[in-house]
């Protein structure tokens, strides 16, 4: 048992609580790890070695060269990965404040229990059960034209309609909607779980003291769903990068490019133009991409926890 | 106690060793195949595929569904460099020179001279037309499966409704635009049916510009050399201009990139009343439509001339020699005018097997159903589908423009100069390699 | 507080509850159409396709037609093997990499968790060649277990429950340790049941990313009776040649929704509910 502290002698005025906690189970943390860092190894660094090992390579009818950063120099003249990465950022603000916003709402105007309320969460929340490849094609039916759900209706009230993913100003818009309706009922939930941790007094004392309905919002409740907000954000961004299912089966990337995000330009390289080490490239630009935003996000959920405690 | 530990496991040792024996009598192989329409015709696949089962008891064959054509090609090469190549694959056939192009098929040559014939006379029995986007470089690499031709489909009630003949739909370009204004219905600002819709999403929009292309006179691509495209030629910028002017100058027919999809849909509705699709449809539209509809060629402008369309029967490299004949028995049963013609009363494809037409049942199908004749005559007009370095890719730079196009955006002028740029650009270090790299002087 | 100001402020959550009703309803729309086009009958033609009013008698075409397509039954089992399984390795490696991230002072911590870290980033396309080859090394091409390794280690959840760890009180472990409890111990009887919260919070993160992934079981899966759910959909969605069966689609659909959305409605509120611990926070 304490082998290891004798070889270490802990100062005298240690606090007697880190010797067991600290010391001892030192060896014992890289056990710990181990589990994880099996899968870690064999399906994480493992490809992800390889795939920086492409990106700075090129194949060439079954030769590979060594081509240091010419895949990255040849993705940023591309207009069509630049237009990715731009359509990326579009859609990312355009589908993360809607949806973190109606779902807060949701969540602020459902937060009692009743069947009523039980019953409108449940519609919500439906759309998160349908898996992302059958809401594509329910869309895909919803947005044809003339045809379509919406242009029938819209046709009824005697609006016109649109071409809602074959117009390339407006498609991206289209997936952004489709993203808002699949995702908003799934950030709902938690912020839903953070008010039930918001103590009743608190809300209460504030309307004894007069506060409107926006004070008490502002200066109870937000600052209570602090850590829903940031837990939410970070997966919020990390689903706007990863999840391209519906890119894949309405419109892919198209018309004239315009729906196409980074990941699918990734697919596009790798499968259709066979040029690994560009979607190599990709891959590594789409990761620093995606450490940024995570990085702050996490870091902020990091310090709102701390906060707490 | 450890005594019996040991002969249990003997037991089991030896359990497993009869399990194998008795498996190995029979080969286990893979076929990958995407699905053309709905989920009645993946049924009809196994159904086919049980048929080759029971009437083979050496080799035991398990249909693997790998979702569109594009998921079957990533799964194939995602498969074969895990080392688990399937040993058939139906791979939509504009794949294949690419495929060639980056060493992952392999030929069928070897098996074809094991079974006594030539390559010549193995591929013989197939359409000539479909030729082309099998053989590549001298060498078989694909059997031709299920394969179409761009269609004109029109609603036949609309025709009359609208004063045209409905046994005699438009032939030409100019006879197209005035049915088509004919028959476009107008509720104010708003049109409640279209004349003409042809979808142009990626892959459809490609397939029917080329054959407009084609029904221009034109070539559209080098047939024999992979690296060229002829995007900025007359023929190509007149069938460019030509779809534009339906959309944007006569306005009959829808502007803004269609979904195929959608277009089926739109026809059955009855909210379009021609559309351009594949003859594959053609069951789907039999099953679907509730009025009378007709087919006929893809209307020319300079000649009757369509592309190819459709798959064909692959092996990745990496097979073992069992597994490879195995795989060839069964791509050799699919694709004999039997089954072929089966699996085209199924989905509406033309049988690729010329011999699949003198069977029986195919002739009281076709006395039945004159619109497959149909089909089927326009086969002789028919040329090998768009494949080069890259054809995705390079298929893209122009879609990318004649969606522009569709949408107003772009003048067809500038649409075929920008993709033909961009494709000459993708193609680049294939021509480097090939045409360009020229003796140097000493 | 005045008369006239209590009105207004009144005014405000209802007229919140009027919108969330109204978006509730346009929620619902493209449900309303799911289930009307799955019970229509074929022969109904395509004309009124749209339309959310069924105007017809229903039929179980549809229904029928999806049913003999798919082996829904089987299919959920194996989505949700699949789904529970990686949940529950997830929960293990992920406490007690969590567990050491959160307790214990080890040499090169910081470095590991950076390491751990960039897993979240993890962009599934990319990696799958190489991901599908490892599998198919391991021998477990074609099996669940090949679909399901990947994701065993998660940083996401060790993230979260290191998070939550952290929140413990050191007194409460020491106090076990005194009466002699083993790490083990500690995580299984103190950490994971005061950190529920954020448990069934990452739970419904992996169940849900894993309910709804194609592309990677597709690569992994060849046999038809190890197909998940997604794959089976993706019979009836994808229309190759350009035409599709929408009241089939709908039909296969709603089989698939129907049970979970009846499950949730039944038990959301005790699944709201769980978030919230005793005692702490």
């Amino acid at each position: 048992m304490s082998q290891i502290s004798i070889a270490r002698p802990a100062p005298i005025a240690f606090p007697s609580r880190f010797k067991p906690l600290a010391v001892n189970l030192n060896l014992r943390a890289y056990f710990l790890l181990a589990p994880s860092l099996v899968f870690l190894v064999a399906f994480t660094y493992w490809p992800v070695l390889q795939v920086l090992w492409q990106a700075l390579h090129q194949q060439d009818s079954g030769h590979t060269v060594f081509v240091g950063l010419a895949n990255f120099t040849a993705i940023f003249a591309d207009s069509a990965f630049r237009n990715a990465l731009v359509n990326n950022l579009i859609y990312a603000v355009a589908t993360v404040v809607p949806s973190l916003i109606l779902a807060l709402g949701f969540a602020i105007t459902l937060q009692q229990s009743s069947w009523v309320n039980g019953l409108l969460r449940s519609l919500i929340f439906a759309p998160v059960l349908v898996p992302l490849i059958a809401v594509s094609s329910l869309f895909l039916f919803i947005f044809l034209p003339g045809i379509g759900l919406l242009d029938h209706y819209l046709a009824m009230l005697g609006l016109a309609g649109a071409n809602w993913v074959g117009d390339p100003d407006i498609a991206l818009y289209s997936i952004v909607g489709l993203t808002i309706w699949k995702n908003a009922g799934y950030y709902m939930l938690f912020f839903l779980a953070g008010l039930q941790a918001i103590p009743a007094e608190a809300g209460e004392i504030a309307m004894i003291e007069g506060a409107s309905h926006w004070q008490r919002l502002r200066y109870v409740t937000l600052p209570y769903l602090h850590n829903s907000l940031a837990f939410v954000l970070v997966i919020a961004l990390l689903n706007v990068v990863t999840q391209v299912d519906h890119i894949f089966v309405l419109t892919k990337g198209g018309p004239s490019e315009s729906t196409n995000l980074l990941l699918f330009y990734v697919y596009q390289q790798a499968v259709e133009h066979y040029d690994i080490g560009k979607a190599s490239a990709a891959t590594v630009v789409s990761l620093v991409f995606l450490l940024g935003l995570s990085a702050v996000s996490l870091r902020r959920m990091e310090q709102s926890a701390e906060a707490q405690t | 106690m450890s005594n019996r530990l040991l002969s249990m496991s003997a037991l089991a040792v030896a359990a497993c060793l009869t399990t194998f024996g008795a498996a190995q009598a029979a080969t286990n192989i893979e076929m990958f195949f995407p699905v053309p329409v709905d989920g009645q015709l993946a049924r009809d696949m196994g159904t086919l595929v049980k048929k080759f089962n029971d009437t083979h008891p050496d080799i035991v064959v398990t249909p693997v569904f790998t979702g569109s054509y594009d998921d079957t090609l990533i799964k194939t090469n995602a498969a074969t460099k895990a080392g688990k190549p399937p040993a058939a694959v139906i791979m939509s056939a504009n794949f294949l020179t690419d495929l060639v192009i980056e060493g992952q098929i392999q030929p069928f040559d070897d098996l074809i001279k094991a079974s006594g014939k030539t390559d010549d006379e193995f591929m013989g029995q197939f359409f000539k037309a479909l030729h082309p986007n099998a053989v590549i470089n001298g060498n078989v690499y694909g059997v031709p499966f299920q394969n179409s031709t761009p269609l004109l489909y029109y609603n036949k009630e609309q025709f009359k409704e609208a004063g045209l003949d409905p046994e005699h739909p438009p032939k030409t370009w100019q006879e197209l635009i005035v049915a088509a204004q004919k028959l476009t219905k107008r509720d104010g600002e708003r049109v409640t049916r279209w004349g003409i819709t042809m979808p142009s999403s990626y892959d459809y929009c490609g397939w029917l510009l080329e054959a407009l292309t084609m029904s221009n006179g034109g070539r559209w691509f080098n047939e024999d050399y992979g690296g060229e495209v002829y995007y900025n030629a007359p023929s190509t910028l007149g069938a460019v201009t030509f779809w534009s002017d339906l959309a944007n100058k006569f306005k009959v027919h829808p502007t803004g990139e269609q979904k195929a999809p959608g277009v089926s849909t739109a026809f059955l509705a009855g909210q379009t009343a021609m559309m351009v699709l594949s003859t594959g449809s053609l069951t789907h539209v039999r099953k679907n439509a509730k009025f009378p509809f007709g087919v006929a060629f893809v209307p020319s402008n300079v000649r009757n001339a369509v592309p190819i369309g459709g798959a064909s029967l692959v092996q990745p490299k990496g097979l073992d020699a069992e597994k490879r004949k195995a795989g060839w028995t069964l791509i050799t049963w699919l694709t004999a005018p039997e089954q072929s013609g089966w699996w085209s009363r199924a989905t509406g494809y033309f049988a690729p097997n010329k011999g699949a037409y003198a069977l029986p049942d195919m002739k009281e199908f076709l006395a039945k159903n004159p619109e497959a004749k149909i089909a089927l005559e326009q086969l002789e007009y028919a040329k090998p589908w768009f494949a080069t370095y890259k054809t995705l890719a390079v298929r893209k730079a122009i879609e990318d423009q004649m969606q522009a196009v569709l949408s107003g955006k772009v003048e067809p002028k500038q649409a075929v100069e920008t993709a033909q740029k961009n494709a000459d650009e993708i193609m680049r270090p294939y021509v480097e390699r090939t045409a360009l790299k020229l003796p140097a002087m000493n | 507080m005045s008369r006239r100001r209590f009105d207004l402020d009144d005014l405000w959550p209802r007229f919140g509850r009027v919108a969330v009703i109204a978006a509730a309803v346009l929620w619902t729309v493209p449900f309303i159409w799911m289930i009307v086009s799955a019970f229509r009958p074929s022969d109904q033609g395509a004309a009124a396709m749209a339309s959310l009013i069924p105007d017809y008698r229903p039929t179980l075409d549809n229904f029928r037609e999806a049913w003999a397509d798919a082996n829904f039954p089987l299919y959920y089992l194996n989505t949700t093997i699949m789904v529970a399984g990686i949940l529950a390795v997830q929960i293990v490696t992920m406490s007690l990499a969590a567990y050491a991230f959160a307790r214990v002072k080890f040499p090169g911590r910081t470095v590991f968790f950076y390491l751990f870290l960039a897993q979240l980033m993890l962009v599934p396309i990319a990696l799958l060649v190489p991901n599908l080859a490892t599998v198919a090394r391991l021998g477990l091409y074609d099996t669940l277990l090949g679909v399901m390794a990947p994701y065993f280690a998660t940083a996401f959840g060790t993230f979260l429950m290191r998070q939550a760890f952290r929140t413990i009180p050191t007194e409460l472990e020491e106090a076990a340790v005194l009466d002699g409890a083993r790490w083990w111990h500690l995580i299984r009887y103190i950490y994971l049941p005061l950190s529920k919260p954020a448990l069934i919070a990452f739970a419904i993160v992996s169940v849900s990313a894993h309910w709804n992934e194609f592309l990677w079981p597709l690569m992994v899966i060849n046999s038809p009776d190890n197909r998940p759910l997604t794959v089976g959909l993706a019979m009836f969605t994808m229309g190759a040649e350009g035409a599709q069966a929408w009241g089939v689609n709908a039909a296969g659909t709603f089989l698939v929704i129907a049970p979970l959305l009846i499950c949730f409605a039944l038990f959301q509120r005790r699944f709201i509910n769980s978030f919230v611990t005793s005692g702490l926070k």
